[in-house]
């Protein structure tokens, strides 16, 4: 299966899309960008995640360069019927880039069994704003074998290191863990200059230059009116003409 | 000097009555209860530690110990760097610090100029906000000193972190004092994975990270509320 991979690279004034390349499962997408960023949309190309796939997504932003990625949908991974399926991001920024990524739900099926992983180096200066819903089940279900890997490092320290093994149900449902939520939705400003944080109870600053907002709950509407929050405090891209399509 | 003291350190490590300041800390019972968790499921929270938490620390106190008699000179600053990011939450790191605080005392007075103590100075991570030493590096890096077995000091620090919840519990939701006991002896099995997982950890990049979402929430409405027994 081939990866996604995105190269953005800043010359002078204008942002240069160095490599975009198709892979397997999401495309990116050129948007009407304002200046100052580049804007891509990842359109989602194949159903997934079915047993046996391995989506990957390479995104590298070079010096002082801002990317933008959107997604138009979220993503399930279905009932693997005894296999699993992967799902991997490699973030690079180099010294002073930004890149900010809403993503949207990834739903963990009954019967999936997926490892996700999101790994970012931030280089001196650099930072990213990163949103995530995790959602353990479609409607009704309690949702399949989830293990969820972050790491994320600025100016080669780990910065927050991070493994939800949310795989047996009876061991994510106990209290202190999940306690029986489904939803688990994470706004994080990784890196240098975060903009003024938001007044939410659940803020925390990162063991290093980052602060991480964490909602945890039975249904997503309350959870995600305060990541919108945490979301619209710390966005710094240049803004889009329609906010509403932001996620 | 105290070092080599052998099996007698594991007691006197995990001894409640260690006078370290770990009467201040209630491991998460008391933001749990504040969040209605109810005597029923002080079991449930003490699995849920031990798969999480727990392995966190006990391998982090395993790489402070091998650190403080392998290297010349001792560095204990990427093992502090690596467990400050797998705390998220910030109240939870300051906890942490403090309660090292209360342990790098003790290590002072029974190993005056060890240089693995001493080196302890090399954990201070300079933030802004600086970071005094964690608790399981300084565990970790007395229980080398005293001669500690890995394993016998990675189930201190498990044991360490159960008792304290079971024992929190006589305060926040009183019941038979003997339920304490049986409660943290029905983890033996999960305490053991534990033990075998965090002396398996060969560096710092390697420390488990499994994180508790629950637990680290009440630790940041904890840290909020003005009335309260417990630090956290």
């Amino acid at each position: 299966m081939e990866p996604t991979v995105v190269t953005v690279e800043r010359e002078g004034e204008r942002h240069v899309a160095r490599e975009l390349a198709s892979g397997t499962f999401l495309a990116p997408r050129p948007l009407a960008s304002p200046p100052g960023v580049l804007r891509l949309a990842l359109v989602g190309i194949r159903a997934g995640l079915l047993t046996g796939d391995a989506l990957d997504l390479r995104v590298t932003v070079g010096p002082g360069a801002r990317l933008e990625l959107v997604e138009p949908a979220g993503l399930v991974a279905y009932d693997h019927r005894g296999g699993g399926a992967t799902w991997s991001a490699d973030v690079t920024l180099g010294e002073g880039a930004r890149l900010c990524w809403g993503a949207r739900p990834f739903v963990v099926s009954s019967g999936a069994r997926v490892h996700r992983s999101m790994a970012a180096e931030l280089a001196h200066g650099a930072a990213m704003l990163w949103r995530e819903l995790l959602v353990l089940g479609r409607c009704g279900e309690r949702g399949g074998a989830l293990h969820s890997v972050t790491r994320a490092s600025y100016d080669g320290d780990e910065l927050l290191v991070e493994d939800l093994a949310f795989s047996a149900p009876e061991e994510r449902d106990l209290p202190g863990i999940l306690g029986g939520a489904r939803f688990l939705g994470s706004v994080t400003h990784f890196g240098a200059g975060r903009p003024e944080d938001p007044a939410d109870p659940y803020l925390t600053a990162l063991a290093g230059p980052g602060a991480l907002v964490r909602h945890l709950g039975p249904s997503a509407p309350p959870l995600e009116s305060a990541l919108d929050t945490a979301w619209d405090a710390w966005h710094e891209c240049p803004q889009d003409p329609q906010p509403s399509e932001r996620p | 000097m105290t070092a080599g003291i052998g099996p007698l350190a594991a007691l006197l490590l995990a001894d409640g009555r260690l006078p370290v300041g770990a009467y201040v800390y209630s491991a998460g019972l008391e933001p749990a209860v504040a969040a209605g968790l109810t005597r029923e499921e002080i079991p449930a929270l003490l699995r849920a530690r031990v798969r999480t938490v727990c392995v966190t620390e006990a391998a982090a106190a395993v790489l402070a110990a091998r650190e403080a008699v392998a290297r010349d000179p001792v560095d204990y600053g990427p093992l502090q760097r690596a467990l400050a990011a797998r705390t998220p939450v910030a109240p939870l790191r300051e906890v942490g610090a403090a309660l090292g605080r209360g342990v790098h005392r003790l290590a002072l007075r029974l190993a005056p100029g060890h240089p693995a103590i001493a080196a302890l100075d090399t954990a201070v991570l300079p933030g802004p906000p600086v970071l005094r030493p964690l608790r399981p590096v300084v565990t970790g890096a007395l229980g080398a000193v005293l001669g500690l077995a890995e394993a016998e000091l990675a189930r201190t620090v498990v044991y360490d972190d159960l008792q304290a919840v079971a024992s929190a519990a006589l305060k926040l939701l009183p019941g038979d004092p003997l339920d304490s006991v049986a409660w943290v002896a029905q983890t033996a099995s999960s305490v053991e994975e534990a033990v075998v997982e965090a002396v398996a950890t060969s560096k710092p990049s390697d420390l488990p990270a499994r994180s508790a979402p629950l637990i680290e929430q009440w630790a940041l409405e904890h840290a909020r509320t003005e009335r309260r027994l417990f630090l956290a």
